[in-house]
């Protein structure tokens, strides 16, 4: 049998609620144009995030059930606990509400004005939370990461050339961390080697700089190594995601993505010091270390969703959905990120709407599109969440000069288990079609923008 | 007061889903209390038999809570649980705009971050760990401007809760209202025992402030509690529903925070709800970086539902009337028996006064972390000291800061324990008040830099 198919059924379901063309026209107006302001029931198909909106197994739900309350010592910590630690090895598990806050906690410690930390790329809130502790965030992507149209096995790995080089410029003492993100989410959901791993944490610790991943859909890297990496077909992917760890002191985690779950995250950190530490700031922004600002019933659920994430014929099916929608809308020519990633397609806008200035934000016009062809959610990875300000100013407009990131993109992140063949159809329909009739795309400009993260609540006009 | 009849308080709810318990023996918990280095936060819940630690996030859910449950919209963005979130406080609370966050602490977090400049001053009605600390990491200076009878442990005073207006005054004319960006006015005051504020008070501070241009931010995390209190309590309220009290208490408010823990039934979540745009965006600028995009603030959209939900069920008049009488049932009982408690009792624990209690030992002999300790290993009933390990130290001289009161709280989680468990309670403490004179203090052996009293360890003196 060729066909992969879901390594589940259904057991419970949500409603959908269908809009009219012109419905739609009317809620993005109201919605200035940025599909994060809709309500989530004016959306069909949301591609937002793959980010806290999986289906969680009926096994989560009766884990759920289990949870104990307690503020102190629950008992359902110490079952997250093990199941962190049996993955990742590291020696100081601190949960949190999710993600961001890890970070947040983390780089609040090691960072500080006149800090540099590099990754292969850091995503939004990473970089936000890295710049909120004065230090600069660096991106090392490897030359392939940033051509959509080169297809390689792993653009998501670290330019080893250029952190040497990083290294060397600005001394090892003005770097706290460095940090890689697998897979590579806003380098298109691309993997990262094992073999690069191993080479970023030996020139880390060969320059005793801690070495930390960002291990959100660490599983689906895994996968990506089992199916590419020559001398891994055979191993299991829990034994590759444990040598993944096995090089790193310490990780960020947003459950949210392969851990199965609706929320949550932790901190791992090996150094029992700095760990200390992190459980001083996880109390006064989080909560107390056994429960990290979650609900006890959702470390549960992270305990057994990590069980699940590691079965192949899950990841298989996972894997190949994304390449499904992938092939589909390539097919009929639309220009995305080659190879695709784990959790999402990436469109490449600049090759999609070239007509489109990129201060006019071709990704976002792309994004608009979509929502009023076909109901369906998706987020821009470009100049609006990206993008910064230079120093000039347009003589005749006034307008400020924009600095663009290499690449401008549309997300279209597919959640874990939500979706079915038939929806992912809709889709490909749908892109396909807005391809087809891409001269009619227009831009787009800021009416407000806020001063941090400004894509989650940034107002646009048409050009 | 009129005393309510026992009967009045029996529990509008039937059980629908269990959770067993585990009973333990001396032996064992005298190893477990040796481990968790003989404070309370650090045992195990396995090892626990009744767990009155606190009453944060230990409740027991409806199951119309949990049918909300199943009704969580998941979305990142947008999500229908936040609407419906939104429309309930709107309606219950009364205030304009919510931002949710993952807990209370989160909320604190943001106003503290948006209003305080260094140097200023934020005046309170005694303090509250979390929320003193994030006044203080924001550059602020906590003030205390409850009344004196807050610090009597046997003062009936029936509004202990309630602001000095002359001391508020007093530090307005002293360092000038520029310097004083809001006034935390929490309600009830939980390290003064569950104590309420009465409306009056409440009317008074708003007419005060707004005299001087000064915020009202309301702790609102146990308003529903004190709405109660107030019912029963001041005069011409007994006629009023719950949820009429709760919104003038809001009325006299700004902006408030609250932990959704405690009075809104569930066991995670909170926010910040405010009437000022201005304010509101720039929290919800913020709030995307610590918690979550501002349509779930961290939270899974489960948990806004759950929360909508409970806000409903928690200003129910026979609710918040059992809710109360049970923790006046074990405070009367332990009265009866000449345990020293503070009074009147509280909303949400009943406060053993480990002074009065332990009369032997010094301050800083920890007699309230002893107590707590103590009552451990007599029952395996777990309860929280809220004295001098709770205060921690002077942000300047280093030095501890001695509090007046010295408690232990015995924290009753909503919902969750029955009237049989109460008595186990009772006689718990009983035997440990029958051998209080052998009992000796205790001396810190680590202390961590913030709120100390979560992960602080001791051994015997």
């Amino acid at each position: 049998m060729k066909t992969i198919i879901e390594p589940f059924k259904i057991k419970t379901v949500e409603q959908l609620y269908f809009t009219t063309p012109e419905e739609r026209k009317g809620l993005l107006t109201a919605a200035h144009y940025n599909p994060f302001l809709l309500h989530s029931e004016d959306v069909l198909i949301d591609l937002l995030t793959d980010s806290g909106t999986t289906a969680m197994s009926a096994k989560q739900w009766s884990a759920l059930m289990d949870g104990d309350e307690a503020y102190a010592g629950s008992r359902s910590y110490y079952k997250f606990e093990e199941a962190v630690c049996d993955i990742t090895g590291f020696s100081n598990i601190i949960p949190t509400h999710q993600g961001r806050a890890a970070e947040k906690i983390l780089f609040s410690i090691l960072g500080a004005p006149g800090k540099i930390i590099p990754n292969n790329t850091h995503f939004d809130t990473t970089r936000a939370n890295i710049e909120e502790s004065g230090s600069l965030a660096v991106d090392l992507p490897d030359p392939s990461g940033i051509k959509t149209e080169v297809a390689a096995d792993f653009k998501g790995n670290m330019d080893t050339d250029a952190l040497r080089a990083l290294i060397a410029r600005v001394g090892a003492e003005n770097i706290p961390v460095v940090m890689l993100t697998v897979t590579n989410n806003s380098g298109g959901g691309q993997p990262v080697s094992m073999k690069n791993i191993r080479d970023v944490s030996a020139i880390a610790h060969e320059y005793r700089i801690p070495f930390y991943l960002d291990a959100c859909r660490f599983a689906e890297n895994a996968m990506f190594i089992k199916l590419r990496e020559p001398g891994y077909e055979n191993t299991p992917v829990k034994k590759i995601a444990q040598e993944m760890f096995s090089y790193a002191d310490g990780c960020t985690m947003s459950a949210k993505k392969d851990g199965l779950v609706n929320t949550g995250g932790w901190l791992a950190i090996n150094d029992d010091k700095l760990a200390a530490k992190a459980r001083n700031v996880l109390i006064v922004t989080e909560g107390f270390p056994t429960y990290g600002g979650l609900a006890r019933r959702d470390l549960e659920a992270i305990a057994r969703g990590l069980v699940e994430v590691l079965d192949e014929s899950y990841l298989a099916y996972r894997l190949r959905s994304i390449e499904y929608l992938g092939d589909a809308v390539e097919k009929n020519g639309v220009p995305i990120m080659r190879p695709t990633g784990g959790h999402a397609v990436y469109l490449d806008a600049k090759r999609f709407a070239p007509h489109i200035h990129l201060d006019h934000f071709p990704a976002q016009a792309i994004v608009c599109a979509l929502y009023l062809k076909g109901g369906i959610r998706s987020v821009e990875v470009g100049s609006v969440m990206f993008g910064t300000y230079g120093p000039n100013t347009d003589d005749r407009s006034g307008a400020r000069e924009q600095i663009h990131p290499p690449m401008q993109l549309v997300r279209l992140a597919v959640p874990r288990r939500v979706y079915t063949q038939s929806h992912i159809d809709y889709v490909a329909e749908a892109v396909s079609e807005v391809y087809a009739e891409r001269e009619k795309l227009t831009g787009l400009r800021f009416t407000y923008e806020a001063p941090v993260l400004r894509h989650f609540t940034a107002r646009f006009a048409l050009v | 007061m009129e005393k309510l009849a026992r009967r009045a308080w029996a529990e509008p709810f039937k059980i629908k889903v269990v959770e067993p318990l585990h009973m333990t023996t001396p032996e064992h918990r005298e190893k477990a209390l040796r481990e968790a280095g003989h404070n309370t936060f650090l045992l195990r819940s396995k090892d626990v038999y009744i767990d009155l630690l606190t009453d944060s996030g230990t409740n027991a859910m409806s199951d119309n809570q949990w049918a909300g449950m199943m009704l969580g919209d998941e979305a990142y963005a947008g999500s229908e649980n936040y609407y419906h979130l939104e429309e309930t406080v709107r309606k219950y609370y009364g205030y304009e705009y919510l931002v949710p966050t993952h807990q209370g602490r989160g909320a604190e977090n943001l106003i503290s971050q948006i209003l305080i400049k260094p140097g200023d001053f934020v005046p309170g009605n005694m303090y509250f760990t979390t929320t003193r600390l994030h006044q203080e990491l924001a550059g602020g200076t906590f003030v205390d401007v409850i009344i004196d009878e807050a610090h009597d442990s046997e003062s009936l005073f029936p509004f202990k809760g309630n602001i000095d207006l002359e001391k508020l005054a007093a530090l307005i004319a002293r360092v000038g209202s520029q310097k004083i960006p809001y006034v935390t006015v929490a309600a009830t005051v939980n390290m003064a025992g569950g104590q309420p504020i009465s409306l009056q008070n409440l009317r008074d501070v708003r007419e005060l402030t707004l005299h001087h241009g000064i915020k009202v931010v309301l702790d609102a995390t146990r308003a529903i509690e004190n709405a109660y209190f107030i019912r029963e309590r001041e005069s011409g309220q007994s006629e009023k529903s719950i949820a009429e009290i709760l919104l003038e208490i809001c009325s006299y408010s700004d902006a408030c925070t609250m932990s959704g823990k405690k009075d809104l039934l569930v066991n995670i979540g909170g926010f910040l709800a405010l009437n000022d745009w201005d304010t509101f965006e720039k929290a919800r600028n913020l709030v995307v970086v610590y918690e979550g995009l501002h349509t779930y603030g961290g939270l899974a959209g489960r948990d806004l539902e759950a929360m909508a939900r409970g806000i409903v069920e928690a200003v129910q008049l026979d609710h918040i009337r059992a809710r109360i009488g049970q923790v006046e049932y074990v405070g009367e009982r332990l009265l009866s028996i000449g345990v020293p408690i503070v009074l009147p009792i509280g909303g949400h624990a009943v406060f053993l006064d480990a002074k009065r209690f332990l009369p032997h030992l010094k301050q800083l002999e920890f007699p309230a972390q002893t107590l707590a300790a103590e009552l451990y290993l007599e029952s395996g009933v777990r309860a929280m000291e809220r004295g001098i390990v709770s205060a921690g130290r002077n942000q300047e001289t280093g030095e501890h800061m001695f509090p007046k009161l010295e408690l232990v709280r015995l924290t009753f989680p909503r919902r969750v324990y029955t009237q049989a468990h109460c008595d186990v309670v009772t006689e718990a403490v009983e035997a440990v008040h029958d051998r209080r004179h052998s009992i000796r203090g205790l001396k810190m052996v680590y202390e961590p830099k913030y709120l100390r009293f979560f992960q602080s360890r001791f051994e015997p003196v």
